[in-house]
C-alpha cells in the first residue's frame, strides 16, 4: 500500500440544516431548506431578509466556564465541530497518537462579530470598557488554537484565510502535510459566523446577496437557476480528521473516503468578481484531477461553488465546461439550502461529495426550477441520483480568486465506514 | 460617597459575571495563584471593570500588584481613588 494515502477518518458539522453530514445531505436529497427570515427583535431583521442560521450551542459545553465571557460563536462551533470529528474518528490523541504527530489547520475569517460589539462598546463607553478577553476571543487563529489546546494537540499548526475557499483549502494543506509524512492526523477546517449587522450590511451594500425573497425564505437561495439574484449568508462549521491511511489501519479505523487530489490556483483578475472566462478555475480543477491520477471522465458527481450569484454561477459553469468538456459530470450546489458559510462552506460540501461518492447517491440542487441556459451542465435537480461513482469533487472558489478543488475517492483503508 | 463594601459587592459580582464560582472567596482571598488563582487576563478583565464602574485608573506597573493583592486590600486601594484620603486641618 502506498505510504502517502491520505483518508477521512471523522467529520463534523454545524449548519442551518442541523449538525452533522447526513444532516446536510438529507436536506438537499429531501429540498429541506435551512434558510430563514431573521426574527422582527432579530439585530439583523433590518439588514436582512434571509439567512441561515445554525443551531443554538451552549458555550458551555466546548468551553470552561470562564473562558466564555467574550468568545465568538466562530470559535463554540469550530469546538463543536472538532469534537464531534474526534469523536466521529474514535480517536484520543496522546491514547491513539503521538501529540506531536497531530497537526491543527483550522481557519476561518475570525470573530469580527465580537470585535464589532467591542468596538461599539469602546465607542460609547471609553477605553476601560474593552474587555483584556477580546484577542483569544476573536483572532481568525483561535479556533485552531482552542482546538489544540483542548485536545492536546502539540504538531503543526495553522489557520488560513483564504475567503471562501479558506476551508477546503485547509483540507488540502492537510493532505498535503500527512504526504509529506510530517503528521499522522490534522483535524482540518473551517467555522464561520458571519451573521452581523457590518458584514451583513457590507455584502448588502454592495448588492451581493439575494433581494425579494422576505415571503419565501427558503426560495432565496438558488443557484444555477434563471431567477437567482444573489447569495444568502448562512454560519456554520465543518471539521475533518483526516490520517495518514497506513495510521489509520495500524489503529484499525474505519475510513470515509480518501482524499485523492486537490488544487489550487488564483484568477489573478478581481477582489472579489471572478474571471468570466473561467480559465484559472478550470486549471484549478485539471490539477486536482492530475495529482488524483484520474482522468476527468472519472469524476462522478462535482459540488460546486454555487453561490447563487448572477456572474459567479455563470463563470463557474464555463470553468467546469472547460475542465471536463461537454460531457462533464452531474452537479449539484449545497448552498441552495445551507447558504453561503464562507470557508466553512468548503468543508460541509466536501463532506457532502464524501458521502454522495460513497452512499452512490447523488444530491439535487434545490430551488433549481428552471436553469440558467448560461450555467449549462449536468444538474442533479428536483430528487437525487442513484450512481455507484469512483471519485467525486467539490469546488471553492473565493473572494480574492482563491480557487480550490479536492477530489475525493474510495478510502483505501482495511476498515471503511458505511454510509 | 463609594465605600469599601460597595467596591468589595462590585468585585464580587463581577468575578461572578466573569463565570468564578465566589463562594468560596472572602476578604482575605488573594486573586493570584494564592488564592482565587485568576489567571493574568482574568485580573485584567477585573481591573477595567473597575475602571470603568468606578471611575479610577490603574497603571501598566500596577498589575503585577493587583494579583496579589487580597479583595480587601483592593477595595481600600480602589475606596481611596474614588475618593483621595482628606487630612483634617491642623
Amino acid at each position: 500500500m502506498s505510504d502517502t494515502g491520505v483518508t477521512v477518518t471523522g467529520m463534523g458539522l454545524v449548519t442551518s440544516v442541523g449538525i452533522g453530514a447526513a444532516a446536510v445531505m438529507g436536506a438537499m436529497c429531501e429540498g429541506r431548506s435551512g434558510l430563514r427570515r431573521p426574527p422582527g427583535d432579530h439585530p439583523l431583521a433590518g439588514s436582512l431578509q434571509v439567512a441561515g442560521f445554525g443551531p443554538p450551542i451552549d458555550p458551555d459545553s466546548v468551553l470552561p466556564a470562564t473562558e466564555t465571557v467574550v468568545v465568538d460563536r466562530y470559535i463554540v462551533m469550530a469546538l463543536r465541530a472538532a469534537g464531534d470529528a474526534l469523536a466521529d474518528a474514535g480517536l484520543v490523541i496522546g491514547r491513539d497518537v503521538d501529540p506531536f504527530r497531530v497537526a491543527v489547520i483550522v481557519s476561518g475569517t475570525g470573530g469580527l462579530a465580537t470585535l464589532e460589539a467591542q468596538v461599539i462598546i469602546r465607542i460609547t463607553r471609553g477605553r476601560p470598557s474593552v474587555s483584556p478577553y477580546l484577542l483569544p476571543g476573536m483572532l481568525p487563529n483561535m479556533g485552531a488554537a482552542r482546538i489544540a489546546i483542548k485536545y492536546g494537540i502539540r504538531g503543526y499548526s495553522s489557520s488560513i484565510g483564504t475567503a471562501c475557499a479558506a476551508g477546503a483549502q485547509s483540507v488540502g494543506e492537510a493532505t498535503r502535510l500527512l504526504r509529506g509524512n510530517d503528521a499522522d492526523v490534522v483535524v482540518c477546517g473551517c467555522s464561520e459566523a458571519p451573521l452581523f449587522p457590518t458584514l451583513v450590511d457590507t455584502f448588502g451594500n454592495a448588492r451581493a446577496l439575494a433581494r425579494g425573497w422576505a415571503d419565501d425564505p427558503t426560495a432565496a437561495s438558488r443557484p444555477f437557476d434563471r431567477r437567482r439574484n444573489g447569495l444568502v449568508l448562512g454560519e456554520g462549521a465543518g471539521i475533518f480528521v483526516l490520517e495518514r491511511t497506513a495510521h489509520a489501519d495500524a489503529r484499525g479505523a474505519a475510513g470515509y473516503a480518501d482524499v485523492a487530489g486537490w488544487g489550487a490556483t488564483n484568477d489573478a483578475h478581481h477582489p472579489t468578481m471572478p474571471d468570466p472566462n473561467g480559465e484559472a478555475a478550470a486549471e484549478c480543477m485539471r490539477r486536482a484531477l492530475a495529482v488524483a491520477g484520474i482522468a476527468a471522465a472519472d469524476v462522478g458527481y462535482l459540488n460546486a461553488h454555487g453561490t447563487a450569484t448572477k456572474l459567479g454561477d455563470v463563470a463557474e459553469a464555463l470553468a467546469v465546461r472547460k475542465a471536463f468538456g461537454t460531457a462533464g459530470p452531474p452537479v449539484s450546489a449545497t448552498k441552495a439550502v445551507t447558504g453561503h458559510m464562507l470557508g466553512a462552506s468548503g468543508v460541509v460540501e466536501a463532506a457532502v461529495t464524501v458521502l454522495a461518492l460513497r452512499g452512490g447517491l447523488l444530491p439535487p440542487t434545490h430551488n433549481l426550477d428552471d436553469p440558467d441556459p448560461a450555467c449549462e451542465l449536468d444538474h442533479i435537480r428536483k430528487a437525487p441520483r442513484r450512481a455507484r461513482i469512483t471519485h467525486a469533487m467539490s469546488n471553492s472558489f473565493g473572494f480574492g480568486g482563491h480557487n480550490v478543488s479536492v477530489v475525493f475517492g474510495h478510502p483505501s483503508t482495511r476498515l471503511t465506514r458505511t454510509v | 460617597m463609594t465605600t469599601k463594601d460597595e467596591i468589595r459587592d462590585f468585585l464580587l459580582t463581577s468575578l461572578r459575571a466573569m463565570r468564578y464560582d465566589t463562594s468560596g472567596i472572602d476578604d482575605d482571598t488573594a486573586l493570584g495563584p494564592t488564592g482565587a488563582n485568576l489567571e493574568s487576563l482574568a485580573v485584567a478583565e477585573l481591573s477595567v471593570r473597575v475602571e470603568d464602574h468606578f471611575g479610577v485608573t490603574f497603571e501598566d506597573e500596577e498589575a503585577e500588584q493587583l494579583a496579589a493583592m487580597t479583595i480587601s486590600e483592593l477595595s481600600a486601594t480602589v475606596a481611596a481613588r474614588v475618593q483621595p484620603a482628606s487630612t483634617p486641618g491642623r
